[in-house]
């Protein structure tokens, strides 16, 4: 027996074993249809451009038919499809974050620098002053194709003098056979095929970059499909000095912080995207007003998850131990009552907290006659959240050590017993043992949970109350609602800087996850 | 399918039009981005209006707008499809602003946009907006306040078609007469709470505890104060901070007076505002129009009216918000959407309809004449805001939000002295604004 190489059990047990033929079938059906979705993935991801995106999508869909489609890799049969979402909804935020983290992408900076010079060069046309409307048609020469002809601008100004406008010039239109309409709209002109609003509309790429020349600063330029105008840029921008002079002021605008800068340090409007290397980490780490509100923050984050764990857990193991006497009655009726908070949405539980929290008007001063300004005073804020969280938290504490002690052998309480030991001392040294063995890595899940619970301290609190000098660091604010503030909420919303905050984030929850998962590893030991 | 969608917009529809005009006050925009957070809307394309428009990719045009106005404004831009021979499709778009920038950069957004004008900041920032070149002759039918809301470093982007700002709303039942002044009104309050045991607060205005700077800049403005002094050219002036001048630093004192006598409360906040006088517990509101719905359902007998002027000071005015037609700056089709905005968008029908699904004034004023003839509420709307100016669409504004509002709610709740209040929020706005830039 011991002579037969164990790797002939499986190749034996094989051989014996025929895949029944609706399997195959199936398998093989499953398969076609993940290679067709794939294929109108890739079908839509080509019309709209993204070729890196189709190159992924075909090697997920090459991964699985090697995979699925042979005998081999049977592993991988069970982890590719945890493996491809790990990928795509763990890694790739976390890689995008980190690159994130190192540019200066916030409002304001958004597009590229040519993009944004462009952005800027644009909304700088602005009508020439004194000069009049004119009514517009765009036509082409007569025999071209309307989706590719030379634009041309046919146009009467108010006083009935028409024009044809071209890439070359203005020059007067005869008159005759031309066809108007009662506002000066020229219908009909020989020579030219007049484009209608969608033949018009297909161009207006070209359009957006055809003027018709004036002078060497202006142009006509259409509005719409029925008028022009005479606009001039008042921006010009020097590819040689990389700087954007502005003609009327006489400012030269060079790249500064990624904006078009002046000497006197006023900038145009839009800025753009640019790598800043660790800035966004060295701000947090330097900059005294976030420093001193990320010391804050971060001593009140660990506080709040530590005792919200702690506070929901040893309510929820109080209760778990009352309601798990054998003695008593009716405890499916009890228990249900207690997971109630729990099936409620924590949404409306908070709103619901917040107005009874409410100094004049809440419940909880009215009841208790106590004038506390629950939501003003940062500590009474503080204990406010505990206690908010507390009642949400609880009923999950409940549960799980509900379901942990009633996985405890009776035989061991039992034995404890006989030794002499009272409840308290079972309690002590067998219960709790064996309950943190079983619930350990769920406190730790709490604790991480409760670290980044932003929508508690965002429907409760908003972060606040706030000190009187800066508006940005509220006393109740935790990492990922300040990171939140800083992103979209603040005074200049940066992306930037808020991915360096969360990587910060993500490493401290990580530290100490690492070191409560050891912790419950030795206890594991122990027994 | 179309209808559902419609139903399940409109449910949400008022939040949508208070919240375009508040957006910017720190308490309304952070709820709008908490929903942000929580919405699994957020990545989903906006919904088609109706199954028989084309949908989008077809459409020689695409706008975005809010649940109220798609409806009116598809019936429109069919007349404008038919006139031109082409074909438009109108999507409801929830999460406008955010969604709008989001999909913009990726090349999926709109080529119109409907939006407030306090977003034009951000959006020319972002370089999502294009310029619309509006002749002199279409720019003068509107209301000139409306005109300079859509301007940005004086270059014009926007077409509008409504104006809203807040006004006295009062309790006719609690109070028949509009007060005039500050102390009419606390008079007539007064009065009011010794007939009805009932009424617990004599103004009812959001403060909260971090404050709301929307509805603290008409104390300020009462006194010829406010938040940025003005430019030349009437824009406003982001270097010229006057959130502490002298002006400003009486409507204040107001406010800790009004805290101290126990009239504002920081305990009354957006989240309660609006409960405690549709449930009769107080006889004054400081609102706009879309606490209006709200207070018919509950039945409360109204009426609306000027803002009252201040002690030793003018009358408060509001902020105003003007409703927007922008034009996207990657727009792909552009030459259409520049076509409507000019030339559909400012004409009287279609203003009319607009105000007919949002009940705010209109813009245009040929078309506000003809409404405020038939309609006094309007009237009354509008002229609570003649004098307002339009809340700033710079972006150091967003700098302002935060230390104004919370700079106001703990004057009110007496936590710290007006001016040394005042002077450290001055101080921290413009050291925002100039980390900022």
């Amino acid at each position: 027996m011991a002579a037969v190489p164990s790797s002939l059990e499986p190749m034996k047990l094989g051989s014996g074993y025929h895949t029944p033929w609706w399997a195959t079938a199936a398998k093989w059906g499953l398969l076609a249809i993940a290679g067709l979705f794939a294929a109108y993935v890739i079908q839509k991801l080509i019309s709209s451009g993204s070729w890196l995106g189709v190159v992924i999508t075909a090697f997920i869909a090459m991964c699985f038919l090697a995979v699925y489609g042979t005998r081999r890799a049977v592993p991988m049969k069970y982890l590719l499809p945890g493996l491809v979402l790990l990928v795509t909804l763990q890694i790739w935020p976390i890689v995008y974050t980190v690159a994130t983290a190192f540019t200066n992408y916030g409002q304001g900076h958004t597009l590229s620098k040519q993009d944004a010079t462009d952005r800027n060069l644009a909304n700088s046309v602005k009508e020439v002053e004194g000069t009049e409307r004119y009514k517009l048609s765009i036509a082409v020469p007569e025999g071209t194709d309307v989706a590719t002809g030379e634009i041309t601008f046919l146009l009467t100004k108010p006083d009935g003098s028409m024009f044809v406008g071209t890439s070359k010039g203005l020059e007067p239109l005869a008159a005759d056979g031309i066809e108007k309409t009662d506002t000066g709209k020229i219908t009909k002109a020989p020579g030219y095929t007049i484009l209608n609003a969608r033949e018009a509309n297909k161009r207006s790429k070209d359009l957006n970059a055809f003027a018709v020349p004036v002078n060497a600063n202006a142009g006509i330029k259409s509005v719409g499909i029925s008028s022009a105008f005479e606009g001039a840029p008042t921006l010009k921008y020097d590819a040689a000095a990389d700087t954007v002079t502005d003609t009327v002021k006489n400012v030269v605008y060079s790249p500064k912080n990624a904006y078009w800068t002046a000497p006197d340090g006023q900038t145009l409007a839009t800025g753009w995207k640019e790598n800043v290397g660790t800035k966004n980490f060295s701000d947090l780490l330097t900059n005294e007003t976030i420093r001193s509100g990320f010391f804050k923050i971060f001593l009140w984050n660990v506080a709040f998850a530590a005792l919200s764990v702690m506070s929901t857990f040893i309510l929820g193991m109080l209760l778990a131990l009352l309601f798990n006497d054998p003695k008593l009655k009716g405890k499916g009726f009890y228990r249900s009552m207690l997971i109630l908070p729990y099936a409620i949405p924590g949404f409306v539980t908070a709103l619901v907290w917040a107005s009874m929290f409410n100094q004049e008007f809440g419940l909880i001063n009215s009841l208790t006659h106590l004038n506390i300004d629950w939501l003003g005073n940062p500590w009474a804020a503080k204990a406010a959240i505990l206690i908010t969280n507390l009642w949400l938290g609880f009923p999950y504490m409940f549960l799980v050590c509900t379901g942990a002690l009633q996985s405890i052998p009776g035989d061991v309480k039992e034995a404890a017993k006989i030794d002499g030991a009272g409840p308290l001392r079972t309690l002590r040294s067998i219960t709790m043992p064996l309950l943190l063995v079983a619930v350990g890595p769920l406190l730790i899940a709490s604790f991480a949970f409760n670290f980044n619970n932003f929508s508690l301290i965002y429907l409760l609190t908003q972060g606040g109350p706030f000190a009187a000098d800066n508006t940005s660091i509220g006393s109740t604010d935790l990492l990922i609602t300040y990171a939140f503030r800083l992103a979209f909420a603040g005074a200049s919303p940066n992306i930037g800087l808020a991915s360096a905050v969360c990587i910060f984030i993500f490493f401290i929850v990580a530290a100490m996850s690492y070191s409560g998962f050891r912790r419950t590893k030795s206890l594991e030991e122990v027994n | 399918m179309a209808a559902l969608v419609l139903a399940g917009c409109g449910s949400s529809g008022d939040t949508t039009s208070t919240s375009s005009t508040t957006s910017a006050s720190a308490a309304a925009s952070s709820s709008e981005s908490s929903t942000a957070s929580t919405s699994e809307t957020s990545a989903a394309a906006p919904a088609e209006v109706d199954a028989k428009n084309p949908s989008r990719a077809d459409a020689d045009l695409v706008i975005w707008a809010d649940a109220d106005r798609a409806p009116i404004l598809t019936k429109y831009a069919q007349q404008f499809a038919a006139d031109n021979g082409v074909t438009v499709a109108v999507q409801i778009a929830t999460e406008t602003r955010k969604q709008f920038g989001d999909a913009t950069k990726v090349g999926k957004g709109p080529d119109i946009v409907v939006g407030a004008h306090d977003w034009l900041g951000e959006l020319v920032q972002n370089g999502t907006v294009a310029p619309i070149q509006l002749d002199e002759a279409t720019a003068a039918k509107f209301a000139p306040a409306a005109m300079n809301a859509s301007k940005f470093d004086g270059q014009n982007y926007g077409v509008p078609f409504s104006v809203e700002n807040i006004a006295l709303v009062r309790n006719t039942d609690l109070a028949p007469d509009a007060p005039a002044t500050m102390d009419d009104l606390l008079t007539a309050a007064k009065a009011a709470k010794a007939k009805d045991s009932k009424v617990s607060v004599l103004l009812d205005q959001s403060v909260g505890k971090t404050g709301n700077a929307y509805y603290t800049y008409p104390w300020l403005s009462a006194y010829g104060g406010g938040i940025f002094a003005l430019k030349d050219n009437g824009d406003y002036d982001a270097d010229k901070v006057i959130v502490n001048s002298a002006e400003s630093l009486k409507g204040a004192e107001q406010l800790a007076m009004m805290g101290k006598d126990k009239v504002l409360s920081t305990n009354v906040g957006d989240d309660n505002a609006e409960g405690i006088f549709t449930s009769g517990k107080a006889p004054f509101f400081f609102t706009g129009p879309w606490s209006i719905p709200n207070i018919k359902k509950a039945g409360i007998n109204y009426a609306i009216s000027n803002l009252p002027s201040l002690p030793g000071g003018d009358a408060m005015k509001p902020f105003l918000g003007v409703q927007l037609f922008y034009v996207s700056a990657k727009a792909n089709n552009a030459t259409l959407a520049q076509e409507f905005v000019t030339n559909y968008v400012p004409t009287k029908d279609f203003q009319l309809a607009l105000f007919e699904a949002g009940g705010r004034p209109p813009a245009l004023t040929e078309a506000y004449d003809e409404v405020a003839a038939a309609n006094p509420e309007v009237k009354a709307w509008y002229e609570a805001g003649k004098d307002g100016k339009p809340m700033p669409n710079i972006p150091a504004m967003n700098s302002v939000w935060g230390p104004l509002g919370q700079a106001a709610a703990d004057v009110i709740s007496g936590k710290a002295e007006a001016k040394a209040r005042f002077d450290a929020a001055q101080k921290e706005i413009e050291k925002a604004i100039k980390g900022a830039s």
